[in-house]
């Protein structure tokens, strides 16, 4: 979560740069060598990668989806999807080059870059792709395009982006109307860190009509992740409440609503509670539309 | 001035070290301290609300209607948590003055026996490994606290025979030293887990329950009897091993009665606050500086003031950055360090006067 | 009955002998002075009595045998003022004398009004009463000095045991200390031993002396039997001259090594 943070902070800071890449690729078949642009700058690729290594569960999605599946040689431990990916025991957020240059990658794909590892990684003349979670859907996109160009799958990736515009909005048209001023609290871990409209999920929830309760101070504190106090929680009384802590910390409706104090939210009274999926809500990949289904007809459980 | 002849006719024997009025000061201050974390929070009730949620189940009733959730957030939210804040501090001050004490070492400390560490190992395998860690957590934490101290103490004693204030400080900085290797290796592992394991290292009250209340108040309560009682006899050890056994004391039998009684105390508090840093060695610092360094008066006044302590600083981790949290451990260092230094500064420069 | 009786005491560290059969009986009111060269065994001898350390042999207070008595009672019977004293520099003078009533207090009980009388009464009988509220730290050499003494008493102890009671106090106030501790032990029948570097003072104030040498006793008796010229020159390694001044005191004095024969 906490890294999940901070490279949060450093994709923002990139999102000009993303936006430049997809404007350059536009059109061209690659050519090898290319050039894409990442947060960790431009990077060059000699020949078309043949074992690409994704320390991303994000990426990984990312480049099944647009038909770069079969280059790819290793994935980290916790990229379980789509089935049959090559599963290493490698763990994103703590890395050894070594460990990494036994596999022979040609091209490595980061979404955390612990210190000094892609430097590191430079000097073996391995390139490195460092595409941190996505602040916006538009950025995620640009990440698609841009392993699209890396792995010659370019046209691929742009399918998969208009798939997903079409879908996304087709979703946004369905969804139930909420009422006005209609509030969410989504829960990360039940000591009530929380997200604000400014973060990725956010702004996928804004889509549907909901704000963050979080959003009262400030929708960048903590950098749109804060904790929030539980008297504050109380006093918003959040219209819905999302759990996103049910995978790592067994958080469910019933124990929510057995919190002291919380059987007066409205929430809890009117049943309004559910389950997000711990492993959509963490990504930014192909499956963000089935997060935003799901979170679609939880909308119209509670308003249909 | 009286001659020494008369001195024994009647002449009144100055009166014994008086606790009496710092405890009442003390006192003072923890009701007005709690007052204010009662009636302040980031959700803006009136004061009439909280006067009225209050009496309500004190079982007088005032006047005027009060919200389903305005009584929780009062009564199930608010009011937990500076009670518990109260209790955690409370027993961080009072378990610190006395290992400061029994080791005659103004820097010994939960963190200095291990107790910290072994809590914190605790605390991190429950949440790697059962993702029922929410209510595991607190007992995970005390079972490492306790263990870790009582493998400082057989290190120590086994060191040279038997355990003297040194020999168990050193095998306390060893010991946690492992436990904290062992610590950060698990969490490194479980980097997906790593949030929940931070935040609590860095302690917090945010999710105080009447029922974290009701956990750790036998604890403290029998480990706060324990250590009052053993007062006097902590004065006994400021002469040194020797001396208090020629005065008839047993300071191994009071060192390990009272390194037992803190411990238990601590880990419990530790175990629903996290690791909250600097009380166990601030608050009795500022207690000793500004009173008097007897422990007579040492223990029951770190032991209010720690209280007030962790309060008021748990009232700025609700308030400075409302609705969010700071977390805990943070403001006390924030506010702590530089009491700290003011105060042992301007004690140094009134010295320099005398 | 002895006030105090050694039957063949022996303390050992690491194996190797510190004491060795050392018998010896005080009666009541006896003054004791311990004498003899840097580690002949006089510390180890008075912390054996306290059971500081572990001795074989039999040690007996009024009767009772020390090895059997709880730290408590042994307090009660004993008193010892070690030779320097850990001072806890901020505590009162009057609270550090009532520490010498610990041996009379519960485990968890506070002192009563009559412990603190008794602090009291030592402390102007010490000339100390002004002094009562002072920290210790804030008092010179030979306050302190008394004060550590008065804990001691405050211990009513029928034994008082002093290791090496002057050694950090200026001429006038040697004597005045041990003047105070004599006049006490003339008052109250105490017993007392007391480890002395300073031979002369031995000589005064002791009714009895006992030599040590490398862990043994090889000279008991008055000062005027043992400090002999023959004898301290054999124990201690110099050249001494015993002389008795214009009241017939003892005088022990160093003679010059001079180079050559004479």
């Amino acid at each position: 979560m906490r890294a999940l943070r901070v490279a949060l902070a450093s994709a923002v800071a990139t999102v000009g740069l993303a936006l430049a890449t997809s404007a350059g690729g536009a059109g061209a078949r690659p050519a090898w060598p290319v050039t894409v642009r990442a947060a960790n700058g431009a990077i060059t690729i000699a020949h078309q990668p043949t074992r690409i290594m994704s320390l991303s569960p994000t990426a990984t999605e990312m480049l099944y989806a647009i038909g770069a599946g079969s280059q790819v040689t290793a994935v980290d431990k916790y990229s379980n999807y789509p089935a049959g990916t090559p599963r290493t025991s490698l763990d994103g957020y703590s890395l050894n080059a070594e460990a990494v240059a036994r596999y022979r990658p040609d091209l490595i794909i980061l979404a955390y870059d612990p210190p000094a590892l892609a430097a590191q990684l430079a000097t073996l003349h391995i390139p490195v792709i460092y595409d941190p979670a996505a602040p916006t859907l538009a950025v995620a996109y640009h990440q698609y395009l841009g392993l699209g160009e890396a792995t010659g799958h370019l046209a691929g990736a742009r399918a998969e982006v208009a798939r997903l515009r079409v879908r996304v909005a087709a979703i946004v048209r369905t969804a139930p109307h909420v009422p006005a001023g209609t509030t969410y609290y989504y829960e990360l871990d039940p000591t009530y860190y929380t997200v604000t409209s400014a973060t990725f999920v956010g702004q996928l929830l804004s889509m549907l009509g909901l704000h963050s309760i979080a959003d009262a101070g400030g929708t960048h504190v903590s950098g749109g992740y804060p904790q929030l106090t539980a008297e504050s929680i109380l006093q918003a009384n959040p219209s819905i409440i999302l759990l996103a802590d049910h995978g790592c910390c067994q958080a469910t409706p019933a124990s929510v609503a057995a919190r002291p104090g919380w059987s007066a939210l409205s929430a809890v009274a009117a049943g309004r509670i559910y389950v997000v999926s711990d492993s959509l809500a963490s990504r930014w990949g192909p499956r963000v539309t089935l997060l935003l289904q799901a979170v679609a007809s939880d909308l119209r459980r509670a308003f249909g | 001035m009286r001659s020494g002849e008369h001195a024994g006719d009647g002449a009144p024997a100055p009166p014994p070290v008086s606790a009496t009025r710092p405890v009442l000061v003390a006192l003072a201050v923890l009701v007005v301290v709690t007052l204010a974390a009662t009636a302040i929070g980031p959700a803006d009730l009136s004061l009439a609300t909280v006067a009225r949620v209050v009496a309500g189940h004190v079982g007088l009733h005032l006047p005027g209607r009060v919200s389903a959730i305005d009584q929780a957030i009062v009564w199930q939210i608010r009011l937990p948590r500076v009670v518990l804040g109260g209790l955690v501090g409370a027993m961080l001050a009072l378990g610190g003055a006395s290992y400061q004490g029994v080791f005659r070492n103004p820097l010994a400390d939960p963190y200095l026996l291990g107790v910290a560490a072994g809590a914190g190992l605790g605390a991190t395998i429950a949440i790697v490994s059962a993702s029922r860690a929410t209510y595991l957590l607190p007992l995970a934490a005390f079972a490492g606290g306790v263990v870790a101290v009582s493998l400082t103490y057989l290190v120590g004693a086994r060191a040279n025979g038997y355990a003297t204030s040194a020999s168990i400080i050193l095998a306390g900085v060893a010991v946690a030293a492992v436990f904290t290797a062992l610590q950060t290796n698990i969490q490194q592992q479980h980097a997906a887990d790593l949030q929940p394991v931070y935040s609590w290292i860095l302690g917090s009250l945010s999710v105080a329950t009447w029922s974290d209340v009701r956990l750790i108040v036998p604890y403290v309560a029998l480990s706060t009897v324990v250590l009052l009682g053993h007062r006097r006899l902590l004065d006994v050890l400021r002469v040194g091993e020797e001396e208090a056994t020629s005065l008839g004391v047993d300071p191994r039998r009071v060192r390990l009665t009272v390194v037992a009684a803190a411990t238990l105390g601590t880990a419990a508090a530790v175990s629903v606050s996290g690791l909250v840093g600097f009380v166990g060695i601030i608050v009795p610092h500022v207690v000793r500086l500004t009173t008097n360094a007897s422990y007579r008066v040492v223990l029951p006044v770190s032991l209010i003031s720690g209280a007030s302590f962790l309060i008021l600083a748990d009232l700025g981790a609700r308030m400075l950055d409302a609705p969010a949290e700071i977390p805990l451990g943070v403001v006390t260092a924030f506010i702590g360090g530089p009491f700290f230094i003011f105060v042992l500064r301007s004690r140094r420069s009134r010295q320099g006067t005398l | 009955m002895s006030a105090l009786e050694l039957r063949g005491l022996a303390v050992s560290y690491d194996g190797v002998a510190a004491l060795c059969g050392i018998d010896y009986a005080l009666a009541p009111g006896t003054w004791l002075g311990l004498i003899g060269a840097n580690g002949a065994g006089k510390s180890t001898l008075l912390r054996a009595l306290v059971r500081l350390v572990a001795y074989q042999g039999t040690v007996r207070v009024g009767g009772a045998e020390v090895a059997r008595l709880s730290r408590r009672r042994l307090a009660q019977q004993v008193a010892f003022v070690p030779q320097t004293p850990e001072l806890p520099r901020e505590m009162r003078a009057i609270d550090y004398v009532a520490l010498g009533r610990t041996p009379y207090l519960g485990y968890f009980a506070a002192e009563r009004p009559a412990d603190r009388r008794v602090g009291h009464e030592l402390l102007a009988r010490l000339g100390l009463d002004a002094l009562a509220e002072r920290p210790v730290g804030a008092l010179s050499g030979g306050e302190v000095q008394r004060l550590v003494l008065a804990r001691a008493l405050a211990q009513e102890a029928p034994v008082l045991l002093l290791d090496e009671p002057t050694s950090a106090l200026d001429l006038g106030r040697r004597v005045e200390a041990l003047e105070l501790v004599d006049q006490l032990r003339a008052e109250r029948g105490l017993t007392v031993v007391a480890a002395m570097h300073d031979l002369t003072l031995a000589g005064q104030f002791a009714t009895e002396v006992a030599l040590l040498d490398h862990g043994r006793l090889v000279r008991t008796g008055t000062p005027d039997a043992v400090l002999t010229d023959a004898e301290l020159g054999r124990y201690f390694g110099a050249s001494v001259r015993v002389l008795r001044d214009d009241d017939g005191d003892l005088v022990v004095v160093p003679r010059r090594q001079r180079g050559g024969p004479s």
